[in-house]
């Protein structure tokens, strides 16, 4: 093969199949600066992922199929802030739970519909051509970068959008501002007239639906093929991790992305690009692929540490009152 | 009319008995409605499931028996994890600290336990996963009181290494790798229940009593007693009510926290030597996801070590069972026990609420006099 279309490859697998980590990211992201540390990242992707195929497919539509993951998500996200917002209880385990619960309902309705005849994704035109690549004219002709940067699905796009647009929000509107003052503090933010518990149910909610769309996205990216092997396969805990990577921030988030995104794609690919440079990339091959998987959480815990160490407030994006209930009474 | 939400006096037990029953039989319903709507009677279901697929089978010593092999390793997780959390260390690292300890006592029964005793390799098995899940933890531990590192986040992360490590373990073929067979040219775990393994006692019948049930029952006891009777237990009590307190009392918070994360871990140690030498070999799987169950045990039990018995032993039977019924409910999934057991944790937490806040509701615009 073409030496120079093995990288453009290489580049190409780490947007696509890294992106849903971006929305994961940015939910969370969301969800976080409310002041809720949601652990169920991964049960929500889940339950985004079969009910936006599912849906998505019903409807021979990817618009539905991205709604309903949004949906689906969404509503998790609200199961949440019902019991972590209104009912007090404690927001680890609430995550956590969702996590079992939400794989649960994954496997419970895939095998229910396989039962009885699984949508596939090929036999639905509008999904098929909604998920193919789109050029962007200009860029996209760039040698090695263009194909493989700038020539991708719409959920790649959408992905991006998101990301920037929840940067803007947060930095950039009063309504973000809010929110942020919600997280680091509900007791004050509550003071100066703040609807603190619908701020955090609105914010629970949009970030948890973020997180359905990139499992409907990851359920595409496999081809809508439902196996033992759940669709998400631990990409809700490296959003998890990322978002700590990404010091709270949506728009490093798209960076920290791309960076676990590569030690991600070099599992897959590292052999075709030893293959392709023997001399300079050969010794990729002898490199054990459980290294890379690790790597994201290795690289996280390792963050984790130095921060802590560092420990200037203020330069973190933790939001203070992560984790903590706000029971107003209690003020 | 303005909705007040006030803190409740302490309820006797047995309301709070009858509030979480009530939340157990709701998500029971619950269920049964789903169960309903895929065309499945859930009174059939239900009895299928909770008898585990007992009744009429002539072989259900075999399935206390393999019930008993879920049982000891969760219980024994959720226990251990029940000691941190008293102080609100928040050890979401059952599973990486199970499967390091899984790998110690792997590590000793290959490379001992063809020379050693029986005994003794076993006692070693324990200790060495012991130690080594107690350090996985205690370095979680000392980060958190030396500089406040999250504990929450870090033990999660910490999982997946410990998890890599395992499937590294299994699936690279070397001449250093002893933890898998050598007469395979694929990678499979190698076996050494020949030379070890955990002795099992007949009580009459064909029914045998695996010497780790025991165990568990007993470590189970000295916990409850260290909690409930030992300065040191109640040490955790003051540092989990509020660590300024315990501070202002002369305790040394820090070195309470460490103990306690180093005991909580090792036990989880434990709790891994034990799945290891009763199954005699290692696996990818080998956490049966305890680390993450035991969490939402210890939960449901509000960390009462007796609780903690009680409830381990229903989610064994809902995980069992749902496997056993799964053989002659071909539509419903086994991943139906996952989902019940969420809908039943949610609808404990909401019980909680209850027992814990009153909801009041007043009359907006001035006091009724009547």
């Amino acid at each position: 093969m073409d030496k120079l279309a093995v990288l453009t490859a290489f580049l190409h697998s780490i947007v696509v199949y890294n992106i849903p980590l971006l929305y994961g990211t940015v939910g969370e992201i969301t969800v976080e600066k409310s002041g809720s540390l949601n652990l169920g990242v991964e049960g929500i992707m889940a339950a985004g992922a079969i009910f936006g195929y599912i849906f998505g497919c019903y409807a021979n539509s990817l618009l539905v199929g991205i709604l309903a993951g949004f949906a689906a998500g969404a509503l998790c996200g609200l199961l949440f802030a019902l019991l972590t917002v209104t009912l007090q209880a404690n927001q680890n385990i609430t995550g956590l739970t969702l996590t079992t619960f939400g794989l649960g309902l994954y496997f419970f309705v895939g095998n229910s519909l396989k039962a009885s005849g699984w949508p596939v994704m090929n036999d639905f035109a509008n999904i098929k051509e909604g998920f193919a690549d789109l050029s962007i004219p200009l860029l996209s002709d760039i040698p090695l970068l263009g194909k493989g940067l700038f020539s991708h699905n719409i959920l790649v796009y959408l992905g991006i959008v998101i990301a920037i647009g929840m940067w803007w929000y947060l930095n950039k509107t009063s309504l973000g501002l809010r929110l942020r003052a919600v997280g680091e503090n509900p007791a004050a933010a509550d003071s100066v007239g703040i609807n603190v518990n619908r701020s955090k149910y609105l914010h629970i909610c949009l970030g948890c639906g973020i997180m359905g769309i990139g499992g409907y996205y990851m359920g595409l990216n496999m081809g809508g093929s439902f196996n033992s092997s759940c669709w998400i396969n631990g990409y809700g805990w490296i959003a998890v991790a990322l978002v700590i990577f990404a010091n709270w921030n949506t728009a490093l988030a798209i960076v920290g992305t791309f960076v676990f995104g590569f030690f991600n794609t070099l599992r897959v690919s590292g052999s075709s690009l030893a293959a392709a440079f023997p001399g300079a990339l050969g010794w990729l091959a002898s490199i054990p692929t459980q290294l890379y998987q690790a790597l994201p959480f290795i690289i996280t815990a390792i963050v984790l540490i130095i921060t802590s160490i560092r420990n200037k407030r203020g330069s973190s994006g933790l939001p203070a009152a992560l984790g903590l209930n706000y029971y107003r009474e209690d003020r | 009319m303005h909705i007040h939400i006030v803190k409740r006096d302490k309820l006797p037990l047995w309301k709070k008995c009858c509030f979480y029953l009530a939340a157990v039989l709701a998500a029971l319903v619950l269920g049964g409605v789903v169960l309903l709507s895929i065309g499945v009677n859930p009174l059939e279901y239900y009895t299928r499931m909770f008898t585990m697929g007992t009744m009429g089978n002539p072989i259900a010593y075999r399935v206390f028996e393999n019930y008993l092999k879920d049982f000891v390793p969760l219980v024994l997780t959720s226990v251990a994890l029940s000691l941190a959390f008293k102080m609100r260390f928040w050890n979401i690292g059952g599973e990486g600290q199970f499967i390091m300890g899984a790998i110690s006592a792997a590590f000793v029964a290959l490379k001992l336990g063809p020379s050693l005793p029986n005994a003794v390799t076993l006692l070693l098995m324990c200790l060495a996963a012991m130690v080594v899940a107690g350090l996985y933890g205690l370095l979680v531990a000392a980060l958190k009181v030396r500089f406040g590192t999250n504990e929450t986040l870090l033990t999660l992360m910490l999982n997946y290494v410990a998890l890599y490590v395992l499937i590294f373990l299994g699936e690279t073929k070397a001449d250093w790798n002893f933890f898998l067979r050598e007469d395979s040219v694929r990678p499979v775990f190698a076996s050494f229940s020949d030379w070890v393994k955990f002795p099992a006692f007949s009580l009459g019948g064909r029914f045998t009593l695996n010497i780790c049930v025991i165990l568990t029952v007993v470590v189970g006891l000295l916990v409850y007693l260290y909690l409930k009777k030992t300065k040191q237990g109640y040490e955790i009590a003051v540092v989990g009510d509020s660590a300024g307190t315990a501070r202002y009392a002369g305790m040394k918070v820090n070195r309470i926290v460490l103990r306690t994360v180093f005991l909580s871990a090792c036990l989880i140690g434990l709790a891994a030597a034990f799945k290891v030498g009763t199954a005699g070999i290692l696996s990818t799987a080998i956490t049966n996801d305890v680390g993450w169950t035991g969490i939402i045990v210890a939960w449901l039990a509000q960390l009462n070590t007796v609780a903690i018995f009680l409830v381990a032993a229903l989610i064994c039977v809902l995980h069992n069972g749902s496997v056993a019924a799964a053989a002659t409910f071909s539509r419903v999934d086994s991943s139906f026990a996952n989902m019940l057991q969420g809908a039943i944790l949610f609808l404990v937490l909401a019980a909680d609420f209850f027992i814990r806040f009153r909801v009041v509701i007043t009359k907006k615009g001035g006091r009724d006099n009547g």
